[in-house]
């Protein structure tokens, strides 16, 4: 090798660790591309806009914070290059991502890499039950939001129910949950049953169901469904009340429901910042306005935002980036933290710890109203 | 038996969808041997277009609902029509005499192109068109049928059979099935095969662009990655049908909803794509050209 090149080379290499110690980096990785794009377009907002307001304010341990973003497509396979990519690049925690299946694609490569990863979507069980060490979620699990649907459900006094599901790892597992529970008090699931997800014509899943004549039907999908669901059933003249899951919360099910067919829909979410009382949840949803000419859509964004936010107070709290401190501060001295969704703690499997859900109804005006 | 008939109309609806659009696949497939893969986006450019000039123009207040939204559909077809005939000389032109694995790689390279340029223009929030739609419900034998889940299948079987008519009676329509039997031979005999390639690039995307529009106006909710799936099953519709021939796609199309629905109905929802693929294989396995078989038009 020419010496002279070497020696450009070894210089280039001091740069760039010199430069490296200068922030300190957060890794996002989100669905920026694909059918989620959406909500990963949102994630990167509340991020990107919590970054702008903690580098305002000084940065960490006299640092700035940059964030790193890695497009996973919300593709599982995506989203581990995506994982190995952000490994190199020297980020000490990553926030993200939305999908169960994806972000599982890429638990186990952070974990070895020993950064900590905070999902922000992805709310399967199973994700917190492998004992992996540096994983945590700001959202909760399915099995809570199973218990709550049921005991929703109950409250309906519906004799005859459906359950209704999209067969990815999120929808699948929640309407599992739901249905052990229900089954477990003897109550009458008289369907269950999967559609596919993006099509735009559920007529055909809607005349069986209407068939099967139940009461009340849970479907545990995605917004985009769920508001052709309600669309078309009201297309029918079918006025069964629908309830869903958290995966619905958000503005767009009532654009394309359209509000009357949206009146009356009840879902399951943690609470959004507008009705959140506290000082922070407020401010931000005004920097937030200001910044984006509108309010916060989607849960999962402000999940991902609250991710980065216990990342950095831990990074504060324990005056390190060692992936170690990090996760000892959050599983352990962080106690009720004031997020933009709730109080929030972890327990030692990195779950949040409390009660997280509300039952949100949607308003003639098609306001998502929170229910007492 | 209820159940039955009503199934039969929300398959007959999807399925004629799938056979306007599989009738762009076919059509390229017959004249290229080149399944265009960014068929499915051009769709999608139909309904993100019909939206934005449905909004901006509102030519449903200035000329009444019929007669806005005809105008509508042309304008839709041929900006469409554009977007394929510039894929056409960009993506697949440069790469005529090149190995049939390139232009597929061009095509595929078209679709992430197309589909990421709306994610750009657009965002990626799902869209939604204004209601302009009547909601009326008319009684057919004894069912309740909404009049636009009707109208969808007459405005489809309109255009297939427009097609089909252009196709086998004019001039332009004779050249492009000598050009799908021998592209060579139809050179010899005085036919300009590339203004023929041109054609079969303005009437797939119009008519895919049709489909996005009709899709768009009936189900009301659009997003940039909905020509993923669409394509998906109309790329199916024209293999079932036997691709490369022009009925085929349409009745290709109609069996794939009709099945699927029945599928959904009878079976399982859950299984309804596998019950759909199950039918194509079992029907390629006895007919392994399809329905129709791969070239009629050599027949006539």
């Amino acid at each position: 090798m020419n010496k002279k090149m070497a020696v450009v080379l070894a210089l280039g290499l001091v740069g760039a660790t010199a430069r490296a110690q200068e922030t300190i980096k957060i890794g996002l990785m989100a669905p920026l591309t694909g059918a989620w794009a959406s909500e990963g377009q949102e994630m990167k907002r509340n991020v990107d806009l919590l970054a702008e307001q903690l580098n305002a304010k000084g940065g960490l341990l006299g640092k700035k914070v940059e964030v790193v973003t890695e497009d996973d497509g919300g593709d599982p396979r995506t989203a581990s290059l995506a994982a190995q990519r952000l490994t190199t690049k020297g980020v000490v925690a990553v926030i993200g991502t939305y999908g169960s299946a994806v972000t599982e694609a890429s638990q186990t490569i952070f974990d070895e890499a020993g950064i900590i990863q905070v999902a922000n979507g992805s709310t399967a069980v199973r994700l917190t039950e492998k004992g992996l060490k540096n994983f945590l979620r700001t959202c909760p699990r399915d099995d809570e939001q199973g218990r709550v649907g049921a005991a929703v459900v109950e409250k309906s006094k519906a004799k005859k129910i459906a359950i209704l599901h999209d067969n990815s790892a999120y929808s699948k597992g929640l309407a599992d949950e739901i249905n052990g529970i229900l089954k477990g008090k003897n109550a009458n699931v008289v369907f269950f049953d999967a559609l596919t997800p993006k099509e735009q014509d559920y007529s055909a899943i809607l005349t069986k169901l209407k068939a099967a004549g139940p009461e009340v039907v849970f479907f545990t999908g995605y917004y985009p469904e769920a508001g052709l669901l309600l669309k078309q059933k009201k297309q029918m003249g079918w006025n069964v009340p629908f309830i869903g899951g958290d995966a619905i919360n958000n503005p767009d099910l009532v654009k394309i429901a359209g509000k009357e067919a949206a009146e009356g829909f009840q879902f399951l979410s943690p609470p959004v910042p507008k009705d959140l009382d506290t000082a922070e949840a407020k401010a931000y949803v005004v920097a937030y306005q200001k910044k984006f000419n509108e309010a916060p859509s989607s849960i999962y964004g402000v999940l991902a935002g609250d991710g980065f936010r216990v990342v950095a107070k831990a990074i504060e709290g324990a005056k390190s980036t060692k992936a170690e401190a990090v996760r000892a501060y959050l599983t352990g001295s962080l106690k009720a933290f004031p997020g933009f969704t709730g109080k929030i703690e972890f327990n030692a499997k990195g779950d949040r710890v409390g009660e997280l859900y509300r039952v949100y109804k949607v308003a003639r005006d098609g306001s998502f109203v929170m229910q007492p | 038996m209820e159940q039955f008939a009503q199934q039969l109309i929300n398959g007959l609806a999807v399925g004629s969808i799938y056979a306007l659009i599989a009738l762009g696949y076919t059509m390229v497939y017959g004249v290229l041997r080149l399944i265009n893969f960014a068929h499915g986006d051009l769709f999608t450019y139909g309904a993100y277009l019909g939206m934005t000039l449905l909004t901006s123009l509102a030519l449903q207040d200035r000329f009444g609902l019929a007669v806005g939204l005809a105008v509508l559909a042309l304008m839709v077809m041929g900006l469409v029509a554009l977007i394929g005939v510039i894929l056409e000389r960009a993506a697949y032109r440069p790469l005529q005499s090149s190995p049939r694995l390139s232009a597929v790689v061009s095509a595929l390279g078209g679709s992430i192109f197309l589909q990421n340029a709306l994610m750009l223009i657009y965002g990626a929030r799902y869209q939604v068109y204004p209601d302009v739609l009547p909601q009326a419900t008319v009684s057919l034998f004894g069912l309740p049928v909404p009049v636009m889940r009707i109208a969808v299948v007459v405005v489809s079987l309109a255009m297939m059979a427009v097609l089909y008519l252009f196709v086998q009676k004019t001039r332009t329509g004779t050249a492009i099935r000598a050009a799908a039997i021998d592209q060579g031979a139809a050179r010899l005999m005085g036919i300009d095969v590339n203004r023929v390639i041109q054609v079969v690039f303005v009437i797939g995307p119009a008519l895919g662009g049709a489909a996005g529009l009709l899709v768009g106006l009936y189900y009301g909710q659009i997003s940039f990655t909905m020509g993923w799936t669409y394509g998906m099953k109309a790329f199916t519709a024209a293999i079932l049908g036997g691709i490369g021939n022009i009925p085929g796609a349409m009745v290709g199309g109609l069996v794939l909803g009709v099945v699927e629905a029945l599928g959904a109905g009878y079976i399982s929802i859950a299984w309804k794509d596998a019950i759909a693929f199950v039918v194509l294989i079992l029907i390629l396995i006895v007919r392994p050209s399809g329905l129709l078989g791969e070239r009629v038009a050599e027949k006539v």
